[in-house]
């Protein structure tokens, strides 16, 4: 039996900064629920359920979602809360759909909420936390602390991109140059974005080229922000749909893909992973939601990307991975502007986690802004129609891919069955 | 106009109060069973992977599960001492005298008959320039090994008959 088609309503933001000194928490989510709202043209009693989430122990508080609970307006509501690092954003998208598609009696429209404060928090103790079970085990092998903190101080979350970089330059022949151009295309079109974190209209590449190295070949002009910021998303049934927007966007394919754990292996042992740009699970991932959604010829049918990426390598990795653009060719896509917002295929036109991070809002904030590119409400709008777009999102312990298909028709429905 | 507009108004900043988290107050757990054997033959200056039948992976340190085919890798098979570096980045040196940075590479190894990779140091005296992905090593052993990852000391660079061919050199 086939689930119920699922729509999305309309998508709200809070504004994105560094540090939102303005706000507290419940405020800040506080925001980004008004805006989707008011986007929906309704208010919180249109609403039967909320899913929920943001990335643990980033802002060191445990249970947020109780918290604010009459922020969030869940007074009296079925309230979920969903967290897997990175793609926390995706993964609540992806609840919101399974809330909707299931069907359950009384349970038609569902808020869903991502967001992070960064700068209420400690990041490296957050990624500590997700990390620390598996490095402590190496000191029961004979290595000290030193050794530890030097590998795996590398191997934080730039480090695994610099790893990615290594090899993905290494494959396709891409240069440094072409890092720096992806960066800039996306630091221009968060210009244009109204809740962006990095607006920077005037960078050029020789810029980011002038900046110090973070994490070879990465530069510090290349690396994603910190931001504090909210996202909310209103998903629901394609009946009800039609009372919140005018262009219903429909979603026709989910994923979510887990992968082997590939920063470090289990309790010191190894990994079964190469080559640290192969990313398998983006490749199934990719495989699973376009055969839901009926798509054969993704860079022919798709018509708008969002892909999850903090570090320029990896924009550049995931569209081949996803079946966008042909190997190895994707920096040479960036040089002729197909990716621009004018051009054949665009990507990322909300600037993308490289201009802001908001960690549990990102992975949504993806989902949100290819939805409004099909509605045609998005700030940088792009100029041709956008009738199939995709969100991404990848993170977990760097192992889970979310991805998810939106189009402004319905799935079609198999004949019979039932 | 929000309807929590007036908040701002009145605060234009949130107050604050400072919280700790600590680590290392917390119990991690693992096994060690299934480096027992590895850490052995390391005493014995020998390079041990473990094999699945599943899948023929083998794994270089052993792991308890193979994620590929959920069964025990329980095949040993012996590795060579020469390996390639599969991926690279850097750490900085400050010096505190001068402050200036050097860049440290930091390397993931695959020793040869293994597929899997793993962190280990380079010979100190290779720069950070010279190393690139694919860069073919050899182990040093520690002179007396005591049965840790230590016995390791750090690998070597050995001569490349790859590098004056253009293989990796991609046409624009």
């Amino acid at each position: 039996m086939a689930g119920r088609q699922v729509a999305i309503g309309g998508a709200g933001f809070s504004a994105h900064a560094s540090k939102r000194s303005d706000v507290n928490m419940p405020e800040l989510v506080h925001e980004a629920v008004e805006d989707c709202l008011k986007n929906a043209n309704c208010d919180i009693n249109s609403i039967d359920s909320i899913v929920f989430g943001n990335m643990p122990s980033f802002e060191g508080v445990n249970y947020p979602e109780l918290w604010m609970t009459d922020e969030i307006g869940a007074r009296n509501k079925p309230l979920l809360r969903v967290t897997t690092g990175g793609t926390t954003g995706g993964s609540i998208g992806i609840a919101g759909y399974y809330n909707v598609t299931a069907g359950l009696p009384g349970i038609d429209t569902v808020l869903v909420i991502g967001f992070e404060q960064q700068s209420c928090g400690d990041t490296s103790i957050g990624l500590a936390s997700v990390a620390y079970a598996e490095v402590s085990a190496y000191t029961k092998f004979g290595w000290s602390m030193e050794k530890n903190s030097k590998f795996f101080g590398a191997g934080a979350a730039i480090g695994i991109a610099s790893y990615q970089a290594i090899n993905y330059i290494k494959r396709s022949g891409a240069t440094e140059e072409d890092l720096a151009r992806v960066v800039v295309q996306n630091r221009h079109n968060a210009a244009k974005t109204w809740w962006t974190h990095l607006k920077m209209p005037d960078l050029t590449i020789e810029e980011i080229l002038d900046t110090p190295y973070i994490s070879y070949p990465l530069r510090y002009g290349m690396v994603t922000p910190a931001s504090d910021g909210a996202c909310a998303m209103l998903f629901t049934t394609e009946e009800k749909a039609k009372d919140f927007t005018d262009v219903p966007v429909y979603v026709n394919g989910v994923s979510s893909v887990s992968n082997e754990n590939a920063a470090m292996g289990y309790a010191g042992s190894g990994t079964g992973q190469l080559d640290p740009c192969e990313q398998i699970g983006a490749v199934e991932s990719a495989k699973l939601a376009y055969s839901q959604a009926g798509i054969s010829f993704p860079e022919k049918e798709i018509d708008y990307i969002e892909v999850y990426s903090p570090f320029p390598n990896q924009e550049l990795q995931w569209l081949e991975r996803l079946g966008l653009f042909e190997e190895n060719t994707a920096h040479l896509r960036y040089r002729d502007g197909t990716t621009a917002p004018n051009g054949e295929l665009p990507v990322n036109c909300s600037g993308g986690v490289n201009s802001t991070n908001a960690i549990g809002a990102s992975g949504l904030e993806r989902i949100a802004e290819s939805a409004l590119q099909i509605m045609g409400k998005a700030s940088n709008q792009v100029p041709r129609t956008v009738h199939t777009a995709i969100g991404h999102s990848w993170g977990g312990t760097i192992n889970l891919v979310t991805l998810m298909v939106m189009s402004d028709q319905q799935k079609r429905k198999w004949k019979g069955g039932e | 106009m929000g309807k929590l507009e007036y908040i701002k108004k009145e605060y234009e900043r949130t107050r604050k109060t400072k919280g700790k988290w600590y680590l290392s107050s917390y119990k991690y757990k693992f096994n060690t069973t299934h480096m027992k054997f590895f850490l052995e033959m390391l005493k014995e200056k020998q390079l041990v992977g473990l094999k699945c039948r599943g899948c023929n992976t083998v794994y270089f340190p052993p792991k308890l599960v193979c994620g590929k085919c959920l069964i025990q890798p329980d095949k040993w098979v012996s590795l060579r001492e020469t390996g390639v570096v599969a991926t690279f980045t850097a750490t900085y040196d400050k010096n505190p005298e001068t402050g200036e940075l050097t860049p440290v590479p930091v390397s993931q190894i695959r020793p040869d008959g293994a597929d899997t990779m793993y962190p280990f140091d380079l010979n100190p005296d290779i720069k950070f320039d010279e190393v690139y992905a694919g860069m073919p090593v050899k182990l040093r052993w520690r002179d007396e090994t005591k049965g840790d990852l230590n016995d390791i000391v750090c690998y070597d660079r050995i001569e490349d008959p790859t590098e004056k061919m253009d293989l990796y050199k991609m046409e624009e």
